[in-house]
């Protein structure tokens, strides 16, 4: 864990507290030609594989400050998604360093391991304990991720007869119980129907309310209009500018025109 | 140690997905975790068929228990067998399995193979408490030799569940291993004396006296095994009611050691490089 100091101090006068400081963070990724993944390839070329350094992201710094909602915007194979990944502790930087004041939690994808053969009710306390939360915190938050996600009757079904709709609002609604310090989200803010994905927007504005950290990946603008208050914009793996979310934006929409 | 440290804060994430294990397994069967046992009671029928009476093998006799039942004996050895057999196989798979889950939330990735084993380590103990009551049946003094027995088993756990974390990763690597394994397992398991007792290759190893002009012979050869001495033991405190030797104990912490750091070791160099070779 060398790579993240929770809760290191900051030297001299800050102008406010960050709640996460990227430094000088480069990931590179080994593309392999051919993968040999065969133990008789490896001993018949008498190496493991031949492959190319790819830099997805070089010398990426930027500060997001406590209680701010933080966007990562850029075009596809920017390495957005791959900064984001480095940020939920997925990937680890190659180089540099990622710094958290205070616990993280990510939200990639919904339902993260969630079991089909298993009812609702049991999926709860798997999923929560896999994104991190004890289980006396999901005791306390039980009634509410399953309110918040309108499964009540079915709570004893197993999974695999729920739809695809009940399914992603359970695992959303779990997900926005873990009620960490920071949050990390890709876009997976629109699930389920348009009356869950509006509780679901205002469940985010609600968790910026209480001055919670919240860094975002998204492709729509008028969400990071919205939303977010500071803004990294990231091309080709290189930070192309970071700063309040107008400008970034308006030199992103600049740039594409 | 901050690495323990994660492990430690992860261990109600380990007994979630044991239980994941445990009781997904055997949804939607009508006799659930009844079927844990089909498979050693099958096991047991065809090998005393087999071995006892078409061969004629003659039993041993558990000294100073007296029991003379090649049946019985051979439990003692085949359950620890099955145990670490599951382990590994469901083990290598455990990170290639669960690399849409690796790739979407951090948690220590150590977890799945420890999950599995424990989940399997539960059906053991089932297992081995359906023995005790048929060895006691029989004539066997087991009782005072539980809680030995229990400590063994949490020794052979450290030795399985750190193949099965080597594998795991290596596999990751290198995916022909977990075919090659399944291969190695079943050569492993007629090298190891748990259908035969150990003296019927100490006669052919006389026999053959040193292999190559050397003093190696082929019983110094076999008994580098490292489950050998853990069947000694099962069968020792089992079957014949006595201490093991010392000597087989200590080799058998010594191994246990071994596996169990190498696996930790590994885990802690690789883990957060899979989900990028995922």
């Amino acid at each position: 864990m060398a790579l993240c100091q929770e809760g290191a101090t900051d030297g001299g006068a800050t102008v406010s507290d960050w709640a996460v400081r990227v430094e000088n963070m480069s990931k590179k990724f080994r593309l392999y030609q051919e993968r040999n993944q065969t133990l008789k390839s490896a001993i018949l070329r008498g190496k493991t594989s031949t492959h190319q350094d790819f830099w997805a992201l070089e010398n990426i710094t930027f500060d997001v400050i406590e209680g701010q909602t933080h966007g990562l915007i850029g075009t596809n194979g920017s390495g957005k998604s791959t900064l984001l990944k480095c940020l939920a502790k997925i990937y680890w930087p190659t180089s540099g360093t990622i710094s958290y004041r205070g616990r993280i939690a990510s939200l990639l994808e919904v339902g993260s391991g969630f079991h089909e053969e298993l009812s609702g009710r049991e999926n709860i306390y798997l999923n929560g304990s896999i994104l991190g939360m004890t289980k006396k915190e999901i005791d306390k938050k039980f009634d509410e991720i399953v309110d918040f996600s309108g499964v009540e009757h079915y709570l004893d079904q197993p999974i695999k007869n729920y739809s695809r709709g009940m399914y992603v609002r359970l695992g959303f609604s779990i997900a926005i119980n873990v009620d960490p310090d920071i949050l990390v989200v890709d876009e997976v803010l629109s699930v389920g129907d348009e009356g869950f994905q509006r509780k679901s927007y205002e469940r985010f504005l609600d968790f910026k309310k209480r001055g919670k950290t919240i860094i975002l990946v998204t492709h729509t603008m008028p969400v990071v209009e919205e939303i977010c208050d500071s803004v990294t914009w990231l091309d080709r793996g290189t930070m192309m500018q970071t700063g309040p979310a107008t400008e970034v934006v308006a030199a992103y929409r600049k740039s594409l025109n | 140690m901050s690495y323990f440290s994660e492990i430690w804060n992860a261990r109600e994430l380990l007994q979630n997905l044991t239980n994941r294990e445990i009781r997904g397994k055997y949804r939607r069967t009508a006799l659930g975790q009844l079927w844990s046992l089909a498979n050693p009671i099958a096991a047991i029928l065809i090998y005393t068929f087999i071995f006892s009476f078409l061969f004629r093998l003659p039993a041993q006799v558990g000294d100073p228990s007296g029991l003379d039942n090649y049946a019985l004996w051979l439990v003692c050895g085949l359950l620890p067998w099955l145990f670490f057999n599951r382990v590994v196989i469901l083990g290598v798979d455990s990170l290639v399995l669960n690399g849409a889950l690796i790739q979407k939330v951090y948690f220590p990735r150590i977890v799945l193979p420890l999950a599995l084993a424990n989940a399997t380590f539960f059906t053991w103990l089932l297992e081995m408490g359906v023995l005790v009551v048929a060895l006691s049946i029989l004539g066997a003094f087991v009782a005072p030799w539980i809680p030995l027995v229990v400590v063994f088993m949490a020794v052979f756990w450290l030795f399985s569940v750190g193949v099965a974390m080597v594998a795991s990763i290596l596999n990751v690597y290198f995916r022909d291993l977990s075919y090659l394994l399944t291969i190695v397992l079943q050569f492993w398991f007629y090298l190891t004396p748990i259908l035969y007792p150990v003296e019927l290759v100490e006669e052919q190893s006389n026999r053959l006296g040193g292999l190559g002009g050397s003093s190696i012979t082929l019983l110094n050869i076999y008994q580098a095994n490292p489950i050998g001495g853990f069947i000694e033991i099962f069968r020792n405190l089992l079957y014949d009611n006595r201490f093991p030797d010392l000597v087989t104990v200590l080799i058998a912490l010594g191994w246990a050691t071994l596996s169990i750091g190498a696996g930790l070791w590994l885990y802690a160099k690789k883990e957060r490089l899979m989900a990028e070779l995922l």
